[in-house]
């Protein structure tokens, strides 16, 4: 019925079919506006946040969202800078993936502030010795410069892309689309290590604070170097994730192996200066704060475990299988790298956002814990489903992999 | 955030954090801006088909795009990155001007493409119809959407749309002109235009010997999107069917003739 | 306004000391904090963790069974850091340590309730509206005028009863002189009926809480992160201050 709006030669299901795929993600998003529309109206005393837990799912997800979303400005970066030029096959669904990220990022964190139409009071009187002003200023600029490189995606859509202006205005910005890249690089730059500069610079906090290079510290690096890593890996993941439910084959094996490559290199790099970065803290820094690293989780050595994990299971081991040529020629093996690196990924922002304040920092505090209230994973869920009805519109109606045609022929 | 904003001061981390800040959404806003002004010049100068070619060109598959030296056989396999305008393309002045030069047939059509050719009529009119190979892939059921008379078209925009039920493809024009008839289908569709600069210029169509050479590659370019079962019927009495999609349930009016007449 | 980077010529610069062995636990400090600060009355599902408490008396314990089991009751508010972790941290500059009074202000107009200041704080010193603020109908006649209320949405903390010092002041040039330190005591000091909290200002050498800082019992909370808490713990016990140098329950400092 709308064969006209999905561009020549890409095969895509039957519209009924389509909608009931949408179905219960539109639900769900309907039911997480409920929660965030709750939240905003009652209070955030229906979540399950406290003056102890200040931060708590919605920043985890926040940065977990963003630093996955980074898949877009590294390939954005990786291409147009770089001029890898075989990642052309996926810089528009990674640029989909990031606009879904850091908007579904943003829409979170206005529910999240107790007042968020005072959300302009960070640009009128910005204190730029804080990392969240940093954060606040770069993801609100990337956000704009991520709109500005998925319009034109959407631009070539096969219906729109027939109004004259359209397709000029897309084909023009398509010429300067590499000072767009650059510009996005900075900004990414900049916000990933903020967002890890969050901690880093908690002086009152010894499980997260670190030594700095300058104003930034370790965990600032740390978080670049983390995000540059899983980008490529969550680009990956998606790729292949689609390419499974849509039976429809997008990329060639050569762009898999080439994401995970780049991952791979990335990764190295991660996992060392992460291990020098924790032996310093465990011997000096937490030390020098008067407290030994043993004593944060003596109670829940489990806890600790996860520490170990994070480096191991879930940083050396993919890096190890990226770096073998002979299980990268392997798909499954560079999805389950993949899949590795992202929880990574997600243990690290946990152990930050959700452990740290767990821990105690007065004698008489205990370990505490912490679980989201429905509400609070009501709104969760509204991203979830937010991005997934975006990326598969983009993806019926948009030709997000220009490899497809090419390669559904043969 | 300015300098007048009440609790402002001109310490270094403002003045250098608020510089780079400025500076990066100027940079933003600035490409942004260009772009657009770009788009509107385009518009405003009547180039607007000029780029609509352009961005339709580069979705093109490489497949679609040899370039007409290749064809003949005059040199290695070549991609074409200019549109198919060969009036100012520096590699097809280089191969004129070398020692292999083309016979001209006396075939009095030139070829673009898109499978439209165009005949010369008089100093400044010409007609423009569509090529055999391309008409049997269109098929006899398809109606022509012709443009009215003393409408222009543009070389390289369209000359006139083909619809199929709800599906449409447009057939690209050679040559620059307003239209001053039209016809068909009984000898074929076809207009009649008269040019817009005295004197056609007709160097980026195909002509004389390299005519045949394109036609094979075409042919055989049609026939790799053919499945295996159908391509016995596609020929009859060494003549390509009236009609190529109708032969083949399973091969879509649509994806073919976009494929042919270079609409991705 | 530009904040002045210096401490102005003779400025005060306000501190506290509170006496461990004295203190009973019996809690009228923070009711009289509530009032004084027109905090609002709890709503249902508030608990200890989300209540808005400036002032929070902590029970501390030597983790010791009978008969060596020893424990002390500790009252906690925000420690007024001369090097405030939250003041760095919060973006809006909604926090802003006084110079001219040595409080760390906080800007509840300003804030956005982002709620990075209260991860900051080791101390656990800052409370967050997690509620739209209501008065039961006859309860607005509690309200102390002297002090504005919050919205939902942003976070507070002690400042040191810093509108006293207001009428105080106010008082004292009404009345055409000088205002005497002791007329300027947070509502807590007044409310303590053991008298286990002093407050002063600490650039009189003279002052209660002067020479409560030079003490050799007294201790800060935590000294080692580094943010030069303004209130002094007094105790005769060393175990209370092992414990208060190390972050972790349980466990003494370690050298280093």
């Amino acid at each position: 019925m709308d064969k006209t709006a999905i561009s020549r030669g890409l095969q895509r299901a039957p519209l009924g079919q389509f909608l009931l795929w949408l179905g219960p993600w539109i639900a769900l998003l309907v039911f997480g506006v409920y929660c965030a529309y709750l939240c905003l109206r009652y209070g955030l005393h229906l979540t399950n946040m406290d003056n102890r837990f200040a931060f708590g799912a919605w920043i985890f997800l926040d940065l977990t969202v963003i630093a996955l979303g980074a898949g877009a400005f590294f390939t954005g970066f990786l291409l147009y800078i770089l001029k890898r030029k075989e990642l052309r096959a996926v810089i528009n669904s990674a640029v989909t993936i990031g606009f879904i990220c850091y908007s579904g990022a943003v829409v979170i964190l206005m529910v999240d502030v107790g007042q968020p139409l005072r959300a302009w009071f960070t640009f009128w009187h910005p204190n730029v010795h804080s990392m969240l002003t940093e954060v606040t200023f770069c993801i609100t600029c990337y956000l704009g410069v991520l709109a500005f490189e998925y319009i034109p995606i959407l631009l070539k859509n096969r219906k729109l892309r027939q109004i004259p202006s359209f397709l000029v205005f897309e084909f023009n910005m398509h010429k300067v689309m590499y000072v767009l890249a650059g510009a996005g690089t900075f900004l990414s730059f900049f916000h990933q290590g903020s967002l890890g500069g969050l901690y880093g610079v908690l002086n009152g906090r010894p499980f997260v604070y670190r030594e700095s290079f300058g104003i930034w510290p370790t965990t600032f690096f740390l978080f670049i170097v983390s995000a540059a890593a899983a980008g490529p890996s969550f680009i990956l993941l998606t790729t292949w994730i689609t390419s499974k439910v849509t039976k429809k084959r997008l990329v060639t094996q050569e762009v898999y192996e080439s994401l995970g490559k780049i991952s791979g290199y990335i990764l190295i790099g991660y996992v060392l200066f992460k291990t020098i970065d924790t032996l310093v803290w465990i011997s000096m820094t937490a030390p020098g704060m008067g407290v030994h690293p043993d004593s944060f989780f003596a109670s829940k050595p489990g806890y600790t475990a996860l520490h170990l994990l994070e480096v191991t299971i879930f940083g050396f081991l993919p890096m190890a299988i990226y770096m073998t040529k002979r299980l990268r020629s392997q798909i499954k093996w560079l999805v389950t790298a993949a899949v590795l690196t992202c929880l990574g990924i997600v243990v690290n922002r946990y152990i930050l956002t959700i452990q740290t304040l767990a821990l105690p920092t007065l004698p008489f505090d205990e370990l505490l814990s912490y679980m989201p209230s429905w509400q609070e994973t009501g709104a969760f869920l509204m991203v979830i489903a937010y991005g997934m009805i975006v990326y598969s519109l983009s993806f019926r109606y948009a030709n997000l992999f220009p490899l497809e045609r090419e390669l559904q022929r043969n | 955030m300015f300098p007048w904003v009440y609790g402002f001061e001109w310490t270094a981390g403002n003045v250098i954090f608020l510089g780079l800040f400025f500076t990066v959404v100027i940079v933003i806003l600035t490409t942004v801006t260009v772009a657009v002004v770009r788009s509107r010049r385009a518009f405003k100068e009547r180039r607007h088909h000029e780029v609509k070619w352009e961005s339709t060109f580069e979705d093109l598959g490489s497949e679609a795009r040899p370039c007409r030296h290749q064809l003949s056989g005059e040199t290695d396999q070549r991609m074409c990155r200019h549109g198919f305008e060969c009036k100012d393309c520096s590699f097809h002045k280089q191969m004129l001007d070398s020692a292999y030069k083309l016979v001209e047939a006396e075939s009095d059509r030139y070829y673009h493409r898109g499978h439209a050719w165009v005949r010369k009529e008089s100093y400044s009119t010409v007609i423009i119809g569509l090529d055999d190979f391309a008409t049997r892939i269109v098929g006899p059921k398809a109606r022509a959407k012709l443009p009215k008379i003393g409408r222009m078209i543009h070389e390289n925009g369209t000359a006139w749309r083909f619809l199929l039920g709800d599906e449409s493809v447009r057939v690209l024009a050679p040559v620059s002109g307003q239209v001053i008839e039209h016809g068909g289908p009984d000898r074929g569709w076809y207009l009649k235009v008269k040019l817009l600069d005295q004197g056609a210029d007709l160097r980026h169509l195909l002509t004389g010997n390299e005519v045949n050479p394109w036609m094979e590659y075409e042919m055989a370019r049609l026939i790799r999107m053919i499945p295996e079962s159908c391509q016995a019927g596609l020929t009859e009495d060494g003549q390509l069917v009236d009609d190529v999609t109708a032969k083949c349930p399973s091969l879509e009016w649509d994806l073919v003739c976009s494929e042919i007449l270079l609409e991705p | 306004m530009s904040r002045a980077k210096e401490k102005p010529e003779g400025a005060p610069r306000y501190a506290m000391t509170i006496d461990l062995d004295k203190c009973t636990g019996c809690g009228a400090c923070m009711v009289a904090c509530a009032v004084e600060n027109n905090v609002p009355p709890a709503q249902s599902g508030a608990n200890d963790r989300n209540g808005t408490t400036l002032m929070r008396v902590y029970a501390m314990s030597n983790k010791q069974v009978y008969p060596h089991a020893k424990q002390v009751f500790v009252p906690m508010t925000c420690q007024q850091c001369e090097d405030p972790p939250c003041e760095t941290v919060c973006p809006q500059n909604a926090v802003e340590y006084d110079w001219t009074t040595g409080i760390v202000a906080q800007i509840p107009v300003r804030c956005l309730g982002c709620r990075y200041c209260m991860v900051a704080c080791p101390y656990h010193a800052r409370a967050f509206n997690w509620w739209d603020p209501t008065w039961p109908e006859g309860m607005e006649a509690t309200l102390n005028p002297d002090i504005s209320t919050r919205s939902r949405g942003t976070a507070e903390k002690c400042n040191f009863c810093h509108h006293r010092r207001q009428l105080a002041r106010e008082r004292a040039v009404h009345e055409d002189r000088e205002m005497c330190e002791d007329e300027y005591q947070p509502a807590c000091v007044e409310a303590c009926p053991v008298g286990a909290i002093t407050f002063g200002n600490l650039e009189d050498p003279n002052s209660a809480v002067s020479k409560g800082f030079a003490k050799p019992e007294a201790f800060a909370f935590v000294e080692k992160l580094g943010t030069k808490p303004k209130i002094r713990y007094l105790s005769s016990q060393k175990w209370v201050h092992d414990m208060a140098r190390s972050g972790v329950p349980g466990k003494e400092a370690t050298n280093g």
